[in-house]
């Protein structure tokens, strides 16, 4: 784990992951459900690092330019949703989510709105999850389709100071037979993520209780 | 895998491991008699249900944050429970355990139950552990990829070892983004359905990270499930051991080089000595040719002496006999340049200054050259002697200017330079590393091309038309620098002008000027008559020799050949001198001279011969006479011989 990640401490992460873990299950469900395959939805994995560290885990693994939909949030702490897919993958994702009824001319058109539909459950299920967990509410944007290489989509959602930090979660969507795979990234300055920080230990004494 | 499982199927398979079923709505915990047997706990009592609080009980109080976290998401709605952690038994035991369980939700998604199966897992921990620590000790990383899908579950060092974040889960596409060549991915992507041959392959890389270059071998198997298949293997650091065997090829390589580098010189030295070989074979024929001809020339120049002396003083006929003698001497000047290419001439060698040579023969060079070529002479100062002959350096020099003339046949300036070397090993390969004078002539003319220069120091070579030069020029230059123990050397360049130059030895300070022994001038030819025996193979030359002896007033006996001069002097014990030629089969003139020294040792000796090269061992008391010689010459070794015979040393 990089020198970035220790602004949050192991229970902490244990925490958010689970949190996220449930958002990511119920987003799973609702897959499944549209796609009607084995989908199988890896433990996030977690950190917290730079927007460049962040572009950079991206490129590392994808060498084609990237398809996001993104959603901003406000509540307590605010900021910025990314669900990302490498290019090649979207029309994969689209084409499963539509059940493999739709020519694929049709895909291309519908492939847009397709894939803010599937982005709008996994970012809600995630982002609602978290403010359920704790404690707080969230109001989000409509979902908004961006397309470009990683740094670019970390660039063109930099919009807030050098130093914000991104809440990097990789999940690999494995779906037997087909390229699938994701990245859920949460963009926040350090301000929210303090917050953030906060309210988990708020969570743990919670559910901990005694044994923390 | 998500879906939903047939729960008891599972733990039937399991065995001894324990498993819990936790009603949610209820809040009540059913465990079975090995969890119970593990949490220590009354089966009887398990069985009835317990609070949910009893499955946290057991665990190792600093895995029990992590879990209860772990469970309460679960409680939430999170589907998957996967936990390893340790429990401590009712006897104090320490065991890690693998929770495994899932969340049964209601058709709204609600969490219903919470179903798992808890599994001792020492064992494998430990294995684990000792897999670990070798894997980061050995830098080995393993993989297994299940064909078909686009990810591959990796260890921590295999992310290490291509430079990539650590991850348990990485992309087919990550991975194969590292190598450098594309021959042949890492791992097969999930088109690539046809199952590899082998996974034992060696892979270029550059690592993510850091951008270095590395080797990366790829050793494992292939394992068959139906139609598809698993690779399982693992990756490790190659580089060192390529960069050995690259250095190693690099070595072998230049080994290679070396050894062409190598032939090219000795072809070079080859092609070098072939070269000195040709021009030892043209110098034994040119002298061989010089000694047959200064023979003949002998012979015509004596008869022609007789000749003039018996026929009666006639205008007419001396001016006939005249031109014959000028014939014959320059023909007898001829054969001296071939004799000196052949290093065969006889030199003087003695202390010139090479300055005052080549000033004073100024003028002879300029009235050569014409006025439309102008002399410059550079010297440098305070040169050194050298030893050398000055009537044929003068001859060098002269033959030199003139070759520079002809290059420049529109005029132009020659310089006639003299300098101080000061190690003629770098000048030429033949010196030694000592001092020696350069002494150059230079032309702003025509240049040689290659061909021509190589040619150039060959007798008989020559550029000039024919009837206009000789061509034993510059081939007796060479043969006189040679012979001084210097050396010559010709940098043309065509089209911008040429630049012989002549390496000569410096005389060191305590050399003496030596010259050939002369016969002193002031010898008067007062000589009674001699009984001689003369020894010459030549029968030409025998009776020439006869008839200018016997013109002399001298007794002769004549002799063809060693063997017939032994018995003829074994008969007369009279006789006075021995002239013999040098160059005869069977028997030369010095052998011949050494029989007779053994019984005859105050027998004066007079040794004939066109080479100035005497063989080693020649007696000093012998007199050398030089061919072509005339009857003075004759006559004064006569009398040298019967000098140095009267005195003995």
């Amino acid at each position: 784990m990089s020198g970035e990640s220790i602004t949050l401490g192991e229970l902490e992460r244990d925490a958010l992951t689970e949190i996220v873990n449930i958002g990511v299950s119920r987003a799973a469900s609702s897959l499944r459900k549209m796609i009607g395959d084995q989908v199988l939805l890896s433990v996030p994995s977690i950190e917290v690092v730079s927007q460049r560290r962040a572009a950079r885990l991206i490129s590392e693994r994808e060498i084609t330019d990237l398809v996001a939909v993104r959603q901003d949030f406000s509540g307590p702490f605010s900021g910025r949703a990314l669900l990302i897919f490498p290019e090649t993958n979207s029309l994969e994702l689209v084409h499963a989510v539509t059940g493999g009824d739709v020519a694929i001319e049709d895909l291309v058109e519908m492939e847009s709105e397709a894939l803010c539909e599937t982005g709008n459950i996994i970012l809600n299920a995630c982002l609602a999850t978290m403010a359920n967990m704790l404690k707080r509410s969230l109001t989000m944007t409509l979902p908004e389709v961006l397309r470009g290489s990683s740094a670019s989509l970390f660039d063109v959602t930099a919009e807030t100071s050098e130093k914000s930090l991104v809440l990097f979660l990789y999940i690999d969507f494995a779906v037997r037979s087909r390229d699938i795979r994701g990245y859920i990234a949460m963009i926040m300055d350090l301000p929210s993520l303090e917050i953030l920080k906060d309210l988990l230990d708020e969570f743990i004494a919670r559910v901990v209780g005694d044994d923390a | 895998m998500v879906t939903p499982r047939n729960f008891g199927s599972v733990s039937a398979a399991a065995g001894a491991s324990g498993t819990w079923d936790w009603d949610i709505r209820r809040e009540i915990l059913h465990i079975d008699e090995h969890f119970a047997d593990l949490y220590g706990l009354q089966p009887e009592a398990a069985r009835a249900g317990l609070p949910t609080s009893i499955f946290f009980q057991a665990i190792h109080p600093d895995d029990r944050p992590r879990i209860r976290i772990a469970v309460a998401g679960l409680l939430a709605g999170a589907e998957l429970f996967a936990k390893d952690f340790r429990i401590v038994t009712a006897a104090g035991a320490v065991l890690w355990m693998h929770g495994r369980g899932h969340c049964h939700l209601s058709d709204n998604d609600e969490p219903l139950r919470f179903t798992g199966l808890l599994v001792d897992i020492t064992e494998r921990k430990r294995a684990e552990e000792k897999l670990r620590i070798a894997q980061s000790a050995g830098g080995i990383g393993s993989f297994e990829y299940i064909d078909g899908f686009a990810t591959v579950t990796v260890s921590g060092e295999f992310c290490r070892l291509l430079g990539l974040h650590p991850a348990p889960v990485l992309p087919v596409q990550t991975i194969n983004g590292v190598l450098l060549d594309d021959t042949a991915p890492l791992v097969p992507g999930p088109g690539d359905t046809r199952i590899p041959e082998s996974v034992d392959a060696e892979f270029r890389i550059a690592r993510s990270d850091d951008g270095e270059e590395r080797w990366i071998a790829r050793r494992g198997e292939i394992i068959h499930e139906g139609a598809g298949f698993r690779l399982v293997g693992v990756i490790y650091d190659v580089t060192a051991a390529k960069r050995q065997e690259a250095e190693l090829r690099e070595w072998s390589d230049r080994l290679e080089s070396r050894v062409a580098e190598e032939v090219a010189i000795r072809q070079q030295a080859e092609e070098a000595l072939r070269q000195a070989q040709k021009m030892e074979a043209v110098g034994q024929l040119t002298g061989g040719i010089a000694h047959d001809f200064n023979n003949l020339l002998m012979a015509v120049m004596s008869s022609l002496t007789l000749l003039r002396k018996r026929l009666p003083a006639d205008p007419a006929t001396d001016r006939l006999l005249d031109s014959a003698m000028q014939g014959a001497e320059r023909g007898a000047a001829l054969t001296q340049r071939m004799l000196a290419f052949a290093r065969r001439q006889d030199l003087t060698s003695e202390r010139v200054d090479i300055s005052a040579l080549v000033t004073g023969m100024r003028e002879l060079v300029e009235r050569t050259l014409g006025p439309a070529w102008t002399l410059n002479l550079l010297f440098d100062e305070n040169l050194p002697f050298v030893l050398a002959d000055s009537n044929q350096l003068e001859m060098a020099v002269l033959n030199l200017a003139v070759n520079a003339r002809d290059a420049m046949p529109q005029g132009g300036t020659i310089i006639v330079s003299a300098r101080l070397c000061h190690d003629g090993s770098a000048r030429h390969v033949r010196l030694r590393p000592e001092p020696y004078i350069a002494l150059s002539v230079i032309d702003h003319g025509e240049g040689m091309d290659e061909i021509t220069l190589a040619r150039a120091t060959e007798p008989f070579f020559t550029t000039k038309g024919v009837g206009k030069g000789t061509g034993l020029g510059l081939s007796m230059i060479h043969g006189l620098a040679e012979q001084l123990g210097g050396g010559f050397t010709l940098h043309s360049v065509l089209g911008e002008g040429t630049e012989a130059t002549l390496l000569l030895p410096v005389a060191s300070a305590g050399s003496l000027p030596v010259k050939a022994q002369q016969t002193p001038a002031d010898i008067v030819a007062d000589l009674p008559s001699l009984k001689i025996l003369a020894v010459d193979d030549d029968g030409l030359i025998l009776m020439n020799t006869v008839a200018l002896l016997e013109d002399l007033g001298h007794e002769v006996l004549e002799a063809g050949s060693g063997q017939e001069a032994l018995e003829l002097i074994g008969e007369n014990p009279d006789l006075n001198l021995l002239i013999t030629d040098q160059a005869m089969p069977k028997m030369t003139g010095t052998q011949l001279a050494d029989l007779v020294t053994l019984e005859h040792a105050n027998l004066p000796i007079i040794l004939a011969s066109g080479y100035s090269e005497l063989p080693e061992g020649c007696q000093p008391r012998i007199v050398r006479l030089g061919k072509p010689f005339t009857q003075e010459m004759l006559e004064q070794a006569i009398i040298q011989a019967m000098r140095s015979a009267a005195q003995p040393a």
